[in-house]
């Protein structure tokens, strides 16, 4: 990995009894697009608050660019840019009022705040509507200039938090290209979201969050490799043979056999081939077959390996 | 530079809010203008004379014509001759509701010194108020030309007993002592030796001493709207949190103060604003509709200070609703709560004296009450700015607490 331009060490953040974020650690490098893959609640957007100095961690550290956030807040942030969940515009103004506006804020005055507004609104696909007021537009067009809020002062890492949410597809695309584009540009992006087709493809490398602490962070077709060729669930009736579990592990392709309550999970290197010879062999020993779902190898089949748990449960 | 950003962009939002510069600008100049055209109405309910139907059984006497010019002479009532049947079947019919009956021989026993009754007849119509003012003037005037007559009747009974004297020591003859005589009862009766001025409580002999309800009705309403900017700070902000703006404004290199600055700085010129456009509207409209143009007082620094400090307070009030509100509809309640209650208690809409004792000290605990004396010792009873610096002392101790608590409560996250 090349010069790390974020790092976090083992940052925590409690509300009350309740602990968010459970020690989470992480490296992201320059130009790298870091995804924080993981269903709603796992902490991703209380991890993003505190990298981008809007919340305080309980504990750990945070450095950007070899500055240190807690002691050089106001210089990093100007260095960051974020694009929140929410749709944080003012919907009374102008697309280009609001535009005006973020920049100034984050410093950009006279020609140059002028000229990076209308920058920002061409490549967002806005400078025909730039003068309507953000209330009359789509939610995709929202999004848009949500997105563009983020990026007028040329940040060199970019926070977007579920920027696809409420997106039609259309709109969606174009919030993809823009990422790709930005980050051939050179900026860093670390992105959250929920939806593993995402997190493909757009990040070069992913952190699994769940429960407030990362359970896996690789590259996407490192994580998909470590499932192998996929995993078969294979619900049993509980009268099945007590060495079912070791008879299916010497099945041909079958990489290793773990049973649950009734509930058989078969990691395998080849998928058809092994779902083909577990088959075989419960109808051998005429074992009942209550379930069977196959996953195929993607984020979201390694995310429900890890935990058990569907992503947008 | 970043607060006046924040603060070019709620402008810039405010004038996109046309019902918003109708509630700040436009309905407290129309509540002024309903407040004084009331006023005006009152006025003129208390400047009616009140017709007294005279039933006069001495009609060519010298002293019933003296009554009557007296009843007449800028009391309040105004006679009108009836005749004793008119008067009967008027009352009967509640066509007249009193009626004053002069007898006969009125005149001859006043002047002779022999006791005589006028008799004040009134039916159901009548109001106890109305019977009684007429009551009075009538005894007052009649208590008047008794003593008069007396006085010269005993003068002149002096100057007969001095008639025998030889003509080198009458000095005063019996002519000259009841001319002189009367006179002096004219004299008392235009400039009187110990006169009665009627003023409201609390006004001070200094400068001017009218009491204008324009002006107290401009600086009631003037202050009120001022303070219900409050709520549009509190607002504001909640707006700002519910939208996740307030979020990503913490994300940028912006401090906590600098933010919050650039959030009351609107709210504090548009209190300002409000103020001058309500004095100055007033002083052009009010005339229009027969009303006083509102004073001003002596000291535009001062009153300059008064607005100054009446947008702080109200801007640091807004503040301290949104640190101490959890939600917007909070912000709502509270806001309407306090800053209406705040603005009876504190005499915007009543003056404080008239309140009485129990609320007039309630009064005294929020801060439009010391707007209101500043205000009106400035342009009512004449003061300069050396006499309201109490009170704006007080409004900057005002502004201070809220400003505190409320900064100190504010949760930015």
């Amino acid at each position: 990995m090349s010069e790390p331009i974020l790092i976090a060490q083992d940052l925590r953040k409690s509300f009350g009894d309740r602990e968010a974020v459970k020690g989470i650690s992480l490296q992201v490098a320059r130009g790298e697009v870091f995804g924080l893959l993981g269903p709603n609640g796992a902490g991703k957007t209380t991890t993003i608050s505190m990298l981008t100095a809007l919340l305080e961690p309980s504990s750990g550290k945070i450095m950007v660019n070899g500055l240190d956030l807690k002691a050089h807040t106001n210089q990093v942030k100007a260095q960051m840019g974020l694009v929140p969940q929410e749709m944080a515009l003012y919907t009374t103004l102008s697309a280009r009022q609001n535009l005006m506006f973020f920049g100034r804020i984050y410093g950009l005055r006279g020609k140059e705040l002028r000229q990076r507004v209308d920058e920002a609104l061409r490549m967002i696909g806005l400078i025909e509507r730039a003068d309507d007021p953000v209330s009359a537009y789509s939610g995709g067009m929202k999004r848009r200039v949500n997105i563009a809020a983020g990026l007028l002062h040329k940040p060199q890492i970019l926070f977007l938090d579920e920027p696809t949410v409420g997106v039609d597809p259309q709109s969606r695309n174009a919030i993809f290209e823009n990422v790709e584009a930005l980050n051939r540009a050179g900026m860093t992006v670390i992105y959250t979201t929920h939806y593993m087709e995402e997190a493909q493809r757009l990040c070069h490398r992913v952190a699994i969050v769940d429960e407030g602490r990362i359970i896996a962070l690789d590259t996407p077709a490192a994580l998909i490799r470590s499932l192998g060729g996929g995993v078969v669930m294979l619900g049993v009736a509980d009268a099945a043979p007590e060495n079912l579990t070791e008879r299916l592990s010497q099945v041909p392709s079958v990489k290793s056999v773990t049973r649950s309550d009734g509930l058989l999970k078969i990691e395998t290197q080849r998928l058809q081939e092994a779902l083909m010879g577990a088959l075989d062999l419960t109808n051998q020993l005429d074992v009942r077959i209550t379930s069977l779902e196959i996953l195929e190898p993607n984020l979201e089949s390694v995310f429900l390996h890890l935990t058990g748990k569907k992503l947008r449960q | 530079m970043n607060t006046l950003a924040v603060a070019w962009k709620d402008l810039q939002m405010l004038l996109k809010d046309r019902g918003q510069i109708l509630l700040l600008f436009l309905v407290p100049i129309g509540f002024i203008l309903a407040f004084s055209a009331v006023f005006a109405a009152g006025q003129q309910i208390e400047e009616q004379v009140i017709v007294v139907p005279v039933v006069n059984l001495d009609p060519h006497g010298e002293m019933s014509g003296l009554l009557l010019q007296d009843l007449n002479d800028d009391r309040g009532l105004r006679t009108q001759d009836y005749d004793q049947a008119q008067a009967e079947a008027g009352l009967k019919d509640e066509k007249i509701k009193l009626a004053l009956i002069i007898p006969a021989g009125f005149s001859a026993d006043v002047r002779a010194g022999a006791p005589t009754t006028l008799r004040l007849i009134y039916g159901p119509a009548a109001s106890d108020s109305e019977v009684q003012a007429v009551r009075l003037v009538v005894a007052g005037v009649a208590a008047d030309l008794s003593l008069q007559t007396q006085l010269v009747g005993g003068l002149s009974q002096m100057a007969a007993m001095m008639g025998d004297a030889p003509p080198d020591v009458q000095v005063f003859t019996s002519e000259r002592i009841k001319v002189q005589a009367e006179t002096q009862f004219e004299r008392a009766k235009s400039t009187p030796l110990v006169a009665l001025s009627a003023r409201w409580p609390d006004q001070i002999t200094q400068g001017r001493e009218d009491f204008s309800p324009s002006t107290f009705g401009i600086a009631g309403f003037a202050i009120m709207f001022a303070f219900l900017t409050a709520q549009a700070t509190a607002t504001s902000i909640f707006d700002e949190k519910k939208e996740g703006t307030f979020r990503r404004l913490l994300a940028a290199p912006l401090g906590k103060w600098e933010l919050l600055a650039g959030k009351m700085l609107p709210n504090f010129v548009i209190a300002v604003l409000q103020m001058v456009v309500i004095v100055a509207a007033s002083l052009v409209l009010l005339p229009l509709i027969g009303q006083d143009a509102p004073s001003l007082g002596n000291s535009p620094l001062g009153l300059m200070l008064i607005a100054i400090l009446v947008a702080l307070c109200s801007t640091s009030l807004g503040i301290l609703l949104a640190a101490i509100c959890r939600t917007e509809s909070q912000v709502g309640g509270v806001s309407s709560v306090f800053l209406w209650v705040a603005g009876m208690v504190g005499g915007a809409f009543i003056p404080a004296f008239v309140l009485g004792d129990f609320l007039n000290t309630i009064g005294k605990v929020v801060p439009h009450y010391w707007a209101l004396q500043a205000y009106n010792n400035l342009t009512i009873r004449g003061l300069g700015l050396a006499g309201i610096l109490p009170e704006l002392a007080v409004l900057a101790g005002f502004t201070a607490a809220f400003s505190v608590v409320g900064l100190l409560r504010f949760k930015f996250d």
